[in-house]
């Protein structure tokens, strides 16, 4: 058998690109990683294996837990991580969602071709960073009363929809329509609403960006068609989640669960992963918050994407409808959702809590709970590169269901510490160089950040794609490369 | 005495000493405000009062550091120069005992708030369980505290 030494860890290989840490001990299934043997190079360096393996001791995992190709240490369960826990007799973990609920990337396309734009990207960057909030106590597009936000909790988009921020086909373009049913705004707490009622249509810090994009590769031309990509097009991609109400929605519950499920509490290896048993009360008001926090995070991304329509609009001095401005898609990173799966060796069909932390749903073609904008080719998956890398449009591939509970990588994944980034890079070198070498135009309100997200820290993105691609859980569709990009 | 930033993949996290509970958790405090922004501003804002009680002293830390990141959303000001006045516990027992009262651990402190309009700060999502330490390592003197605590960023 073929095997991998992580720094004490021994991986046992499945097959190409699979590879397994074997039960023991209290683990109640065994973990998987989906990697190459040069990302698992990368994957080795960090904690992330401990943190997959201290994640299968959660009650009621079903199959195994599961790092994607992008994973990277982050707190509790890794970055990249993948677990399905039993909805009857296992648990859900806010741990294993993570802070920022719903925390994920849109797509947005256009028909205008980088030929049009070159020349305007200063004032294009310019214009985004004027009109689209970013870093701290920046505001948000709206700033409504906290009626409104009950609003938003409840109905997602369709708010949006109602007060002019969308437009119908908006909705049939986003997972679940925007809509998370079973959203309940009375389990979000007062605190996580006053936090987040400032703070509707801002992109944040840290990772979190708006950048317009070019096409550079369409590798499955059908498939591009059904996404409406073609080369040389310009798209907009956009990366944030649900601001201070998701974050304080996560810490809420987890001060919960510590207090009120102290020994489910104490089975487990790390306390981030702090889970509510499945069918307890605390699980069931967790689950009506974090759906809440998710039509949050909707309604973030569209009333951003939004306002880059009038933004493009008065740059190019065009209706943004006659820029052909929609919504390909959205999808959500730090995510749990009740789904069905056939697990086990006889085909049993159980209903999950599938946690997918810094990891994307990607069911294949043919599947139900595709749009049906997309159900004949597979769902939409974005996979944002670095700001001097390219992104991928990837499609649900046809073995996600079977390999991973429908799901594959989320991003590039980091390689480099925040710490050991501002040490090696200065953010106006990065910026300049960015410009200079590539035509990348960078916007920051820190120059910290852009040392801290320099295209040096990531792991390489093309790699993450390749396995996800081959093993078929994600199958290539579309290459885009950065023109302009924003960031708090 | 203080604190120190502390590599993390994704992460920021704060290492921290003090010669008190009191002084190794305004140490933390500082600590995120660091991770926070490069150069706070010496002069800039006026000093406001918070107080937290928690059931357990770990838990204390989780939510007094939880407090200063929903105070720092709401106020719009960054919190710094941390003054931890007081921590006082249950009468009998250690701080560690499992099953605490909500109330049994009660700090009182305050914090300089600086107008984020006035810092180029970024934002620390929250602070985190994972791998928390709290630990008397000596009696009284210099650094019988330490702290370790990740921040989501």
């Amino acid at each position: 058998m073929t095997t991998f030494d992580a720094n004490g860890i021994t991986l046992e290989r499945v097959r190409e690109h699979v590879w397994e840490i074997p039960q023991e001990g209290d683990m109640r299934v065994p973990a998987r990683v989906l990697a190459s043997e040069a990302l698992l190079e990368e994957i080795k360096e960090d904690k992330s294996l401990e943190q997959i393996t201290n994640t299968t001791h959660l009650p009621g995992i079903t199959n195994h837990a599961i790092c994607m190709p992008d994973t990277h240490q982050g707190y509790g369960f890794p970055v990249g991580g993948v677990g399905a826990l039993d909805a009857e007799d296992g648990c859900i973990s806010p741990g294993a969602v993570g802070y920022d609920i719903n925390c994920g990337v849109r797509m947005m396309r256009t028909n205008l071709t980088y030929d049009e734009i070159q020349g305007r990207e200063e004032e294009l960057v310019d214009s985004l960073f004027a009109n689209i909030p970013s870093g701290l106590g920046g505001g948000g597009i709206v700033e409504p009363g906290i009626d409104a936000v009950d609003e938003i909790l409840a109905r997602g988009v369709d708010w949006a929809l109602e007060n002019g921020h969308a437009v119908e086909e908006d909705l049939r373009h986003c997972e679940d329509e925007g809509m998370r049913e079973g959203a309940d705004p009375e389990k979000v707490s007062q605190k996580a609403k006053d936090r987040g009622k400032n703070q509707i249509g801002s992109l944040g810090s840290g990772n979190h960006f708006l950048e317009v994009q070019r096409v550079t590769d369409v590798f499955d031309a059908g498939v591009g068609e059904a996404y409406g990509l073609e080369e040389d097009q310009i798209v907009v991609l956009i990366h944030c989640g649900s601001r201070g109400l998701g974050h304080q929605t996560c810490n809420d519950y987890l001060r919960k669960i510590e207090q009120q499920h102290k020994g489910l509490l104490d089975q487990l290896p790390d306390k981030e992963l702090a889970a509510a048993p499945a069918g307890s009360q605390l699980a069931e008001d967790y689950y009506g918050a974090m759906n809440a926090a998710i039509n949050f995070a909707w309604v973030n991304r569209q009333l951003i994407m939004h306002r880059t329509r009038r933004v493009f609009e008065r740059v190019f001095d065009r209706s943004w409808e006659s820029m052909d401005m929609h919504l390909l898609y959205d999808v959500a990173h730090n995510i749990a959702k009740k789904e069905t799966h056939t697990v086990g060796e006889d085909g049993e069909e159980r209903e999950l809590y599938v946690h997918r932390k810094g990891a994307t749903r990607a069911f294949p073609a043919g599947h139900p709970e595709v749009p049906k904008a997309y159900r004949d080719v597979g769902q939409p998956v974005i996979i944002p590169g670095s700001m001097g890398a390219g992104s991928y449009v990837l499609r649900g591939g046809e073995n996600s269901m079977d390999l991973t509970f429908g799901s594959t990588a989320h991003g590039a994944g980091r390689l480099m510490s925040r710490t050991q980034a501002k040490n090696e890079y200065w953010g106006g070198d990065v910026q300049q160089d960015l410009e200079d070498q590539q035509a990348i135009y960078v916007k920051a309100q820190s120059g910290a950040t852009i040392a801290e997200e320099a295209p040096g820290v990531y792991k390489d993105v093309d790699e993450v794609v390749r396995v996800s691609d081959e093993l078929g859980i994600g199958d290539k569709v579309a290459r885009t490369f950065p023109v302009c990009n924003i960031k708090g | 005495m203080g604190f120190e930033l502390r590599d993390h993949t994704a992460d920021i996290a704060v290492s921290a000493t003090g010669d008190s509970l009191e002084s190794v958790f305004a140490a933390v405090a500082d600590g995120l405000a660091a991770a926070s922004c490069d150069e706070i501003p010496a002069e800039t804002g006026d000093r406001f009062s918070l107080s937290v009680t928690a059931e357990r002293r770990e838990a204390l830390l989780f939510d007094y550091l939880d407090e200063l990141i929903y105070l720092r959303d709401t106020r719009a000001e960054l919190p710094a120069d941390h003054r931890v006045d007081s921590i006082a516990g249950p009468a009998s027992a250690d701080g560690s005992s499992a099953d605490g009262k909500p109330d049994d651990w009660h700090l009182e402190a305050s914090a300089r708030g600086v107008p984020l309009a006035a810092v180029d700060a970024r934002e620390v999502k929250a602070v985190t369980y994972s791998e928390m330490r709290l630990e008397r390592v000596g009696k009284g003197e210099p650094g019988s505290w330490e702290a370790y605590v990740v921040f989501d960023v």
